[in-house]
């Protein structure tokens, strides 16, 4: 009647021999074939196992489930005939069942409480906020009280990576900016025939807010998720632990590199940046608008003065402080787990973007209002 | 030695060479069913990499691996549902729970209810000694050798023919280590496994293994416990002869005595 096993009835005892494989890949249908088995009128069931070839845990496991169900309604039951390499296995299975206990409602869903768990969330949030600002500024005041020699290789190494590194992609980026903006505003432009003005658009554009913050959202990319991944490893594998039990505080050697190192970097960025910008602009002036070189180099002198340039390399080394600080602050924050070092790296670089937009507007703002 | 025995693993011919320096060469090797061997040898011997061989995990540069007559391709699925492994540090997932851990493999390979799914990976924790506290932890949350025991709970949870233990014993302290080398003979004796081990821990060796594998001179000379410490190659004789090695083996024998 079934590949797995046979059954007979003998009065009072129905009698179960089982066959071929109970084994782990059979188990949806073995326990299906079980469920089938269903004493009417008798009170005994046995289980011999005649023709069981290959017999595993899961196997045995099934099959102890299925008696259990039998005890429970009062029917007895008794396994018979295994042979001592298929007993073992089911002899296994009573001897943990004998120590151990299920935990009712071990595996019942815990009830969620959205609006507890939203205020507690919030809490926690605004708990870790203070904490981030008091860590932030104890790391500064390390630094500056105790500066070490090694600290200095550091900050080189740093500028370099995030800074010397990055300067073919910003560029890049940048140079395809300034062809962009030069496109869309001779567009505008040209309406009035008065294309030369092009280059005011582009300049002051590139100089006062795109070449700094395209390359400061190019480093937060780059260089934040690299520290907050960088800075979350070594706190897994305890490498932040071994620097501290050296003697050595993590926040001078770790994070004080970082943030001054990019201070550094990201204003010289922005001084390639803007070439590149300017660079873009005026290629496309050249080529297709019909400005050339020497005349977007005397209209870029007469639009533009050093207060333009300055606007935009002044906000450079607080873009690279956020950058920076929230990027190794993320890092150290990780512990535990890999899923954790993942979460906190995309936190990293999401804030730090975020946080670059929302002081880019307040620069704004006030600059304007001081009329800089 | 006849020639009666199932082989579950043969290798043929293994070499491994890094760079200019040959780690194994022309190395064979058989593991008979039913057996734990344990895999000994000094640093840069190629423990690791012979183990990452057979895994399929490292790709030798000559030789023929099959583990229960599957043949092992570099970075190709090996006979995943007929071995299991456990790591040196562990490697659970971290961000499972211990539970969720042991599930997962099952979940991989089988079409089985969530229902049964979790019921057989309790069983698979509890089997291992651990309980459904440490089943509802995260692996963070666990001492090493309880995180090893989970470890070991997912090697075990697709019932495989194979066990494979990279120093299963490192890193825990004396009585975690005895407890789980009597786990480790206790599941050896008890289900149908194979067990391949790389330890350092010479109790393990003579308390567990049923037969010795040495690395020495780029090969392997396999023996049972009791013959091998009698070869004359200096390292063996070196490793064995250590008084550590000494007294964990009359400890040993004094246990099989009483």
């Amino acid at each position: 009647m079934n590949a797995f096993l046979t059954v007979e009835k003998q009065g009072g005892l129905l009698q179960v021999f089982l066959k071929d494989d109970w084994v782990f890949d059979n188990l949806n249908i073995l326990q299906e074939t079980l469920d089938n088995i269903i004493p009417e009128t008798e009170t005994q069931v046995k289980f011999s196992c005649g023709g069981l070839k290959n017999f595993d845990l899961a196997g045995a496991w099934v099959l102890y489930e299925r008696s259990m169900d039998f005890e429970e309604i009062g029917v007895t039951t008794d396994f018979e005939g295994f042979r001592a390499s298929h007993f073992k296995f089911l002899q296994h299975i009573i001897d943990i069942a004998a120590t151990k206990e299920y935990v009712p409602g071990y595996f019942d869903p815990k009830p969620s409480h959205f609006v507890r768990n939203g205020i507690r969330k919030l809490g926690e949030n605004t708990i870790e906020a203070v904490d981030s600002v008091g860590y932030i500024a104890r790391a500064v005041l390390d630094g500056v009280k105790r500066p070490s020699r090694l600290v200095v290789g550091e900050i080189i190494r740093q500028v370099h990576a995030t800074g010397a590194a990055a300067i073919p992609i910003v560029m890049t980026v940048c140079f395809l900016m300034g062809i962009v903006l030069a496109y869309q505003s001779a567009r505008q432009l040209e309406q009035f025939g008065a294309n030369i003005f092009m280059v005011d658009l582009v300049a002051t554009s590139i100089f006062r807010e795109l070449g700094v913050l395209l390359a400061a959202i190019m480093v937060a990319g780059r260089s934040g998720s690299a520290f907050a991944a960088a800075l979350g490893t070594m706190k897994l594998t305890e490498e932040v632990d071994a620097l501290r039990v050296m003697g050595l505080n993590p926040n001078q050697i770790l994070i004080i590199p970082r943030v001054v190192g990019l201070m550094i970097a990201l204003p010289v960025l922005t001084v390639f940046a803007n070439i590149a910008g300017l660079a873009g602009g005026a290629f496309i002036g050249a080529t297709v608008l019909d400005i050339n070189w020497f005349s977007f180099t005397e209209r870029l002198a007469e639009t533009i003065d050093v207060n333009d340039v300055l606007v935009g390399l002044s906000k450079a080394p607080v873009f690279a402080f956020l950058i920076a600080v929230t990027g190794t602050l993320r890092g150290m924050q990780v512990k535990g787990s890999a899923e954790e070092l993942g979460r906190l790296t995309t936190v990293a670089v999401v804030q730090s973007i975020f946080l670059i937009i929302v002081a880019d507007a307040i620069f704004t703002v006030v600059y304007s209002r001081i009329g800089f | 030695m006849p020639e009666s025995h199932e082989h579950v693993i043969t290798i043929r011919g293994l070499v491994n060479r890094f760079g200019s320096q040959v780690v194994h060469d022309d190395l064979q090797l058989d593991v008979r069913r039913d057996e734990i061997l344990g895999v000994v040898g000094g640093s840069g011997t190629g423990k690791s990499v012979l183990l990452r061989s057979i895994l399929g995990l490292h790709g030798p540069n000559e030789g023929r691996i099959e583990v229960l007559g599957q043949k092992i391709r570099y970075h190709e699925p090996g006979p995943h549902k007929q071995w299991g492994v456990l790591f040196q540090g562990g490697a659970l997932l971290s961000g499972l729970t211990v539970q969720e851990n042991v599930e997962l493999p099952i979940a991989l390979h089988s079409d089985l209810s969530v229902g049964m799914r979790r019921e057989l990976a309790v069983l698979k924790i509890f089997m291992v000694g651990l309980d459904l506290n440490a089943a509802a932890k995260y692996p963070n949350e666990l001492s090493g050798g309880m995180q090893k025991r989970a470890s070991l709970a997912r090697a075990l949870s697709l019932e495989p023919k194979i066990l494979f233990l990279d120093e299963p014993t490192a890193g825990l302290d004396p009585i975690s280590a005895s407890q789980f080398d009597q786990l480790v003979r206790y599941l050896g004796d008890n289900l149908d496994l194979t067990i391949v081990m790389i330890t350092h821990d010479v109790d393990t060796l003579f308390g567990v293994c049923d037969r010795v594998a040495v690395l020495v001179n780029k090969g392997i000379i396999v023996d049972t416990v009791d013959e091998i410490v009698k070869h004359p190659d200096p390292w063996i004789q070196e490793y064995f002869g250590d008084p550590r090695a000494v007294r964990a083996r009359r400890a040993a024998k004094a246990k099989v005595n009483t």
